[in-house]
């Protein structure tokens, strides 16, 4: 056991740093401090720039085009990515159907879209959710039906809470093949162009004003039988192995850590009652509070991670990756409160963002306080909600 | 950076848990416990067969040169089988404190550990004194003659060496008592986990000074520190078996016609505690590896850490242990109880909750 960074891991934080420092736009750096999410373009420019270097796609093989990091080198650069607040790589291509197709699909489909996927020349979205199938997914009903003369699926049905559909050239998509026997078992994986006659997407706001997520619906779409992953009804398999990197990806230990630095940073200079934030006991208590729970998660997620390196990586998704997405939510919507309650009152004015005449009421991290505290109720929802998960622990882990 | 174990490490792990597997049973610690020092010496003659005792001293002590990282390895099947022995004074504390030592003294009592003859403890908490780091009152002479009262000194009566913190002339310094010592007094009782412990008063006492190695104050801090990282490791084992024991429970515990681990409302409070178990052994492997650190901040900031986190996850885990019980978790006959209490004993020692959060708010948290 060795929790201490080699002077080569060092020197590699090192090269990290240091060429994000060189090539993250000034704008794009400023623009997420400030607490807003990526704009498409940013997302694009920075993984296209990462991905130039070799560095979008650090778990994917080799032969792929994975740059053959340890585990270690993996950690440090997502979190002195996130640290500099530079965006992720694409989360959907790199974290989720890139890896499914790499498990799973066949080596022509490999070469016609992993290449694609790791320089997000296809932007994927993910297709899983639907009006009547949230927590209980694998009762999804958008069918895929095959049609012989033409030999291909038709796809019909509606699925929603789809991120950045709007931005989306692809969706990999779970679709009903079948009705017989268990619903996991009539479960296929399709890849579908976004401009395919048929496909509509319907932006839905979210209460923080946001537009992130959209309903798609597909009339009649025709996909060709080549864009099915592995086997018909065998999607379930591939869908569970896709939630648990979903579920490894998801807390963001860096970008928490780099929220609990800004924090203290304005609680140092943010005069309450006379003295500054940061010297009240009860803000102090919080803060550190907060720090020691981040603590134990950012080893749990080593520890998760040096076991996968270790080789217990079986393909199967580890039940430890469902205590990291409790946590992981955890943190990320704690450190939105902590910022609400640093702004109090100041956080009520609704402003433009970016536009119009009341652009700027306050500081940028007053006005994006409410909005992001809003936004990150999604964290403990999305990729299977804490209930979902402490479901997966009950079974996976107790058997009960 | 890497989490995982080395063979020997793993033999270790395997090796002690087969033999406190073998030994150690609900039945079996019960009339350990009746015995007359509280444990059996043939487990502690066993332990120093197995080799544990070796492990923290290094090569030129005549030990194994380990790391915090085998102790925690031991202290978690410790708290796992829920042992009663002082095996953390003789691995975590002794071998800190000695660092106070020359090298003649610190190879002399590590042989006695070694090898189970020597049964160490510290006698460092007084009366009224309920916080760590508190003035110590007990005095010692330039000779080395003690005076003072010393509180909850693990297996005060029993240990057969006994470490004192007190006041010299030349400040702060580590005496080293023998048991049964002329003006040595002791107070026995049982603790609320099954231990003993003792009181102690020392008047006239004499004793030998460790000296000749690093300063008092330091041997104190590093005992402080390693002995936290062994609670850390003990409270895990702690919680590893009281959520087993939990969950075969409301397996076979039938209600309303059903087992009533298949109510959801149990499994999510089980499964909750699962997650906030899982952080504490990233703690506790933190806290492992951290008391070896040489920044001696860092140190005593992350043992905070750790012990905060383990403070709030062994109420959860533990009050959800009786809870999923119901009433024969409140009963002695039962094993959970027991666990319970070790945890909550485990929760206070080594500075409660709010110390550790005082000294991380004092420093501004751990470095970044």
């Amino acid at each position: 056991m060795e929790l201490t960074f080699t002077p080569e891991e060092e020197a590699f934080r090192q090269e990290v740093r240091d060429f994000i420092e060189a090539n993250l736009p000034a704008e794009t750096r400023d623009h997420l401090k400030r607490g807003n999410p990526p704009t498409k373009e940013m997302t694009v420019q920075w993984h296209k720039t990462l991905h130039a270097k070799g560095w979008a796609t650090p778990r994917w093989p080799a032969e792929w085009g994975g740059p053959g990091w340890s585990v270690t080198q993996m950690y440090i650069f997502q979190q002195e990515n996130q640290r500099a607040g530079a965006p992720d790589p694409q989360g959907f291509n790199v974290g989720m159907i890139g890896p499914v197709l790499i498990q799973f699909a066949s080596d022509e489909m490999k070469k016609e879209f992993l290449p694609k996927i790791a320089s997000l020349d296809y932007w994927f979205c993910q297709g899983f959710s639907e009006p009547g199938a949230g927590s209980d997914l694998a009762s999804l009903k958008t069918s895929a039906k095959w049609d012989e003369a033409g030999q291909q699926w038709i796809v019909n049905g509606q699925k929603t809470w789809t991120t950045y559909a709007q931005h989306a050239d692809w969706i990999f998509l779970l679709v009903r093949t079948s009705t017989e026997g268990k619903k996991q078992e009539g479960i296929s994986f399709l890849l579908v162009d976004m401009t395919s006659p048929g496909v509509e997407v319907h932006p839905i706001q979210t209460m923080d004003g946001a537009h992130e997520i959209n309903s798609v619906f597909f009339t009649d779409v025709k996909v060709p039988a080549k864009n099915l992953i592995g086997e018909v009804n065998k999607g379930w398999t591939y869908a569970k192995f896709l939630l648990g990197n979903e579920r490894l990806g998801a807390p963001r230990v860096g970008a928490s850590q780099a929220k609990l630095a800004e924090l203290k940073e304005i609680a140092q200079n943010r005069i309450v009652r006379g003295k500054p934030l940061w010297d009240h006991p009860r803000f102090r208590d919080k803060y550190v509070e907060a720090q020691v729970e981040l603590k134990a998660l950012e080893m749990t997620v080593m520890r998760v991670l040096s076991s996968m390196q270790a080789g217990a990586d079986t393909g199967k998704p580890d039940p430890a990756t469902s205590v990291i997405k409790i946590k992981g939510a955890q943190m990320v919507q704690r450190m939105t409160e902590l910022f609400v309650e640093m702004a109090g009152e100041q956080a009520a004015p609704w402003t433009d963002g970016e536009l119009g005449a009341n652009a700027r009421i306050g500081d940028p991290w007053v006005e994006r306080a409410a909005p992001n505290y809003f936004n990150f109720r999604k964290s403990s929802i999305y990729g299977g909600s804490d209930q979902v998960q402490k479901g997966i622990i009950s079974k996976a882990i107790l058997g009960l | 950076m890497n989490f995982e174990l080395n063979d020997e490490q793993r033999m270790l792990s395997d090796s002690l848990s087969r033999f406190l597997s073998d030994k150690y049973d609900f039945e079996k610690r019960r009339k350990y416990m009746e015995m007359e020092g509280g444990f059996d010496p043939a487990i502690w003659a066993g332990y120093a067969e197995l080799g544990i005792f070796a492990l923290p001293f290094s090569e030129d002590e005549g030990g194994l040169g380990g790391t915090s990282v085998e102790t925690m390895i031991v202290g978690q099947a410790m708290g796992y089988a829920l042992t009663n022995e002082p095996w953390a004074e003789a691995m975590a504390i002794a071998p800190s404190l000695l660092q106070a030592g020359s090298s003649g003294q610190r190879a002399a009592v590590a042989e006695g550990i070694i090898g189970g003859e020597v049964i160490p403890t510290w006698a460092h908490l007084e009366p009224g004194m309920i916080d760590r780091g508190e003035d110590i009152a007990t005095t010692a002479t330039a000779d080395g003659t003690l005076s003072g009262t010393k509180t909850v000194v693990a297996f005060g009566a029993e240990a057969n060496l006994i470490f004192v913190t007190a006041r010299g002339p030349d400040g702060l310094g580590l005496y080293m008592v023998k048991g049964g010592a002329s003006g040595l007094e002791a107070r026995a009782y049982k603790t609320q986990d099954g231990k003993r412990a003792a009181e102690l008063t020392f008047d006239g006492t004499p004793s030998e000074k460790l000296s000749g190695g690093v300063p008092a104050d330091k041997a104190v801090a590093l005992a402080e520190a390693r002995g936290l990282s062994a609670v850390m490791a003990e409270s895990l084992g702690c919680m590893e078996q009281a959520i087993e024991q939990t969950v075969e429970y409301i397996k076979g515990r039938e209600q309303f016609g059903r087992a009533i681990g298949s109510f959801q409302a149990l499994q999510h409070i089980a499964a909750g505690a699962v997650v906030e178990k899982e952080q504490v052994k990233s703690m506790a492997m933190y806290a492992s590896v951290m008391c070896d650190d040489g920044d001696v901040q860092a140190r005593d900031l992350a043992l905070s850490a750790a012990k905060v986190k383990m403070c709030d996850a062994s109420r959860e885990v533990g009050q959800m242990s009786i809870q999923l019980h119901g009433g024969v978790g409140m009963t002695m006959e039962y094993a959970i109880g027991h666990y319970f209490k070790r945890l909550t004993m485990l929760e206070i020692a080594f500075g409660d909750r709010d110390f550790h959060m005082d000294r991380l708010c004092d420093a501004g948290g751990l470095a970044a």
